[in-house]
């Protein structure tokens, strides 16, 4: 008997060893941190060598109310998942840091250099010891609440979101409504998205039509989606990145570079969460921090993307989707947002310059879009008019892509669901070194974006609505009407082209034919505004004043406070000799805009007519 | 004397070491090292399972990969409830019964936990990571321990669905009276042997 415990020990040891052989096949090429090589330098001590480390670039968001599943503050803490964290570093999973290193350098990189991975993988393998109280560096110190200080305006969600407790990751948007009655300038959103503990990342979208209100089952109650498309009826481009991630600092957006907030503009708060286990109540908060100085810098954000190139086969593991756009001024670069789906693999973008010069813009060599993120440079990179922008992504939709979401892969296209694909970056860039009497320089990067657009998918309904829009901003009215044309051979029902291309005939003196648009746009939205107010104007022009003062109503049953609409309904009844009726809307007009030139002119008018 | 021996005999050592396993699981409970129910009494899982597989299910509070499995084991633990006993097992010496009780509650766990401060289970079951299981057929023997399923890819990535299923082959293999294809896949989460 006294022989069995030696022979079991004995086999013991294969059968530990047969599983350690085991663990390394299962994990890949992930190196365990007590596999590493045998020290061979001096002892690293928690205090002296790691704290620091931990302090800098962990406890930021492994501290009570932050994103991190458990603090990272103490020894005890750090002991607890020291041969993890050797892990994560080594793998370069945590500090969640895509970017490779590169010349262009980012603001608040969270990347550890080598010599601390190093430094980590030797401390765990040498028994993760403590050491010398005395050298113990301080305890970071985290506010709690607003890092910004108290906002000037609070904003909670009307209703939370019930994250389930299990399945896939969830996409919800949740719609602030903004209480101002004037235009406010905006230097920074904080955003609370809730328990950061499950929400993986929260973009805010400026809604200035107030659109998204209409995917809401009910006022208050969000709405689901991964992808949202914020519709804007006149040229007012997104300008900001507002984005939140864990570990994100508020940003405070430098001076002349305020957002604008008119009455009436949604902030839409795009989050993607992922489940706990457990049911979690999500219901974010965000606090707005307005600024007096209005916007005198004008960024702009610009998207690079080639979805219609996207329609990947079943299986191919390097399938490449590119995209270049030359800019058409001088630009400032000041942040990049890379935004592709499950099967990206490699994302890249560079800039080739006039002289001939390439500056890389970003690498990611292993995407995941779970620790997507906007990169703000740490100073502006300079673009010249004439410089090529490109980007390169790859896709995997191969079963060796452990996050395809189909298995077995099936073809894949571009759409707005987690399991269709996306092939976008934006650049916000502020244009400089322009001359203002040329007009607005971000007119020209839009007008150029969407020629390049044309270019590349004739059949972009969008970018043709885009390059009208443009070109009839700059009164280029026969090339919009054009692109009219070309919009609605591609969509004959749509309502914006059909009122944009009825604005543009009657701006050409032709409301008979504005007419028949202008009623087909209102036939796909009964409840749109600009159409109504149009055809009352292309009707007045036909002295059909009875047909304009019912569309002026109409108009204003949809925006009941607007000054122009009350103003030509006043035309319109003084023309049909209500004169009474039209002293009264004349009159609205001006309670609404005490400054209203042709209300307070009609007004005029009435009275002498009525008093001769 | 290890690094000598033949194929042949290593063979003869494995089925030994399952004499081992039967061997340490019956002295568990009188041994040195003990796991513990809620209530602080002192429980061997296998002698209690009265004839039937038992799984243990190792998770960390502090380990969202556990804490993220519980809907999946919950599921699982209900399908095989004829077949097996399961016990969700706690080894951090730090937790109480109190708190794991709040676990429990929090993740809508009806299946008895256990605290396992000295790691008995630990080693019994050869886990290594949370969240883990070691399943154990109707005759006590380990035939099998490792990941639930292959969910995780590593930390910080995870498959929309996972495609194999090794704790739910475990056990319909248990059930038929079989040994599962797969005896042991390391699973992705947190390292037990950091709380020693």
């Amino acid at each position: 008997m006294n022989s069995w415990p030696r022979m079991l020990a004995c086999v013991l040891v294969l059968f530990a060893s047969a599983g350690a052989v085991g663990s390394l096949l299962a994990k890949g090429s992930a190196r365990s941190a007590s596999n590493s090589a045998p020290d061979t330098g001096s002892q690293v001590t928690f205090n002296r060598d790691i704290a620091p480390i931990i302090f800098h670039s962990c406890s930021t968001c492994h501290h009570p109310g932050e994103a991190g599943p458990f603090s990272l503050l103490t020894y005890s803490d750090v002991k607890k998942h020291a041969r993890q964290i050797a892990e994560v570093t080594q793998a370069r999973t945590m500090p969640p840091w895509l970017p490779e290193p590169q010349e262009l350098k980012f603001a608040d990189d969270l990347r550890l250099p080598n010599s601390q991975i190093d430094l980590i993988e030797r401390w765990v393998a040498q028994g993760a010891v403590e050491g010398d109280a005395a050298d113990l560096p301080p305890q970071p110190k985290f506010s709690q609440g607003w890092r910004l200080g108290t906002p000037d305006l609070i904003l909670k969600a009307d209703k939370p979101f019930i994250l389930p407790a299990d399945g896939t990751d969830s996409y919800w948007n949740f719609i602030f409504r903004v209480p101002i009655e004037q235009t406010r300038w905006v230097k920074a959103i904080e955003i609370h998205p809730g328990d950061k503990r499950y929400v993986h990342h929260a973009n805010i979208l400026v809604d200035r039509g107030a659109t998204s209100r209409k995917r809401e089952a009910e006022p208050g109650s969000g709405f689901g989606g991964m992808e949202i498309r914020i519709e804007s009826q006149v040229f007012d481009p997104d300008s900001h990145l507002l984005f939140w991630k864990p570990g994100t600092v508020p940003y405070v957006e430098p001076d002349g570079m305020a957002l604008r907030l008119d009455k009436g503009t949604d902030l839409i708060l795009n989050t993607h969460m992922q489940p706990s286990g457990k049911p979690e109540v999500i219901q974010p908060t965000i606090g707005i921090y307005f600024t007096s100085q209005p916007a005198t810098k004008l960024p702009m954000l610009l998207q690079l993307e080639n979805d219609i190139k996207l329609d990947i086969p079943a299986g191919q593991s390097d399938f490449l989707v590119t995209d270049k756009f030359t800019l058409p001024v001088d630009v400032n670069l000041l942040a990049i947002y890379p935004h592709a789906h499950y099967l990206g693999k490699d994302i890249q973008a560079s800039a080739t310059l006039p002289d001939g010069s390439t500056k890389e813009l970003i690498h990611i060599p292993r995407w995941n879009l779970n620790w997507q993120a906007v990169y703000r440079y740490a100073e502006p990179v300079f673009l010249p008019k004439g410089t090529a922008v490109e980007l390169r992504y790859v896709y995997d939709n191969s079963d060796d892509n452990p996050l395809n979401p189909n298995h077995p892969p099936v073809r894949v296209r571009a759409g707005n669901r987690s399991s269709d694909e996306m092939c976008h970056l934006w650049l916000q860039v502020l244009p400089i070194n322009y001359d203002p009497a040329q007009g607005d320089p971000r007119m020209l990067l839009q007008e150029a974006l969407a020629r390049h657009n044309v270019e590349k998918n004739p059949a972009d309904f969008e970018a043709h609505y885009n390059l009208a829009a443009m070109l009839q901003a700059r009164n280029k009215m026969d090339d919009a009407r054009r692109e009219y044309e070309f919009a609605l051979r591609l969509r004959p029902e749509d309502a914006a082209a059909n009122n944009a291309m009825g604005s543009v005939l009657l701006a050409a003196g032709q409301p008979g034919e504005a007419v028949s648009y202008l009623s087909r746009a209102l036939q796909t939205r009964p409840d749109y505004f600009d159409a109504h107010y149009n055809l009352g104007n292309a009707l007045a022009s036909q002295n059909d004043f009875a047909g304009a003062s019912e569309q002026f109503q109409l108009a204003l049953q949809v925006q009941p406070n607007d000054a122009d609409a009350e103003a030509n309904l006043g035309s319109a009844l003084a023309e049909m000799g209500r004169f009474s009726q039209a002293k009264t809307h004349f009159e609205r007009a001006l309670q609404i805009n005490p400054n209203h030139a042709l209300a307070k002119e009609n007004l005029q008018e009435l009275q002498r007519a009525t008093n001769k | 004397m290890c690094a000598r021996v033949s194929v042949f005999r290593t063979n003869l050592f494995r089925v030994g070491a399952i004499f081992l396993v039967s061997l340490v699981a019956s002295e568990f409970a009188l041994g040195q090292h003990n796991a513990f129910d809620l209530d602080g009494k002192i429980i061997d899982p296998l002698q209690a399972a009265s004839g039937k597989i038992v799984v243990l299910v190792f998770l960390r509070r502090d380990c969202p990969v556990s804490s993220r499995y519980a809907p999946i084991i919950r599921q699982i633990s209900a399908q095989h409830e004829r077949d097996a006993s399961f016990w969700l097992v706690f080894p951090d010496k730090t937790e109480t019964s109190q708190t794991i009780q709040q676990y429990l509650h929090e993740y809508s766990y009806r299946l008895p936990a256990l605290r396992d401060p000295e790691h008995a289970l630990v080693k019994l079951a050869q886990v290594q990571i949370t969240p883990e299981v070691a399943v154990f057929n109707r005759s006590h023997q380990l035939i099998y321990d490792g990941r639930i399923d292959n969910w995780y890819v590593d930390l910080g990535r995870s498959r929309a669905a996972p495609s194999t299923h090794e704790l739910d082959d475990a056990i319909q293999s248990a059930a038929a009276g079989n040994k599962p294809a797969v005896k042991q896949v390391r699973g992705v989460g947190c390292y037990i042997s950091d709380l020693e």
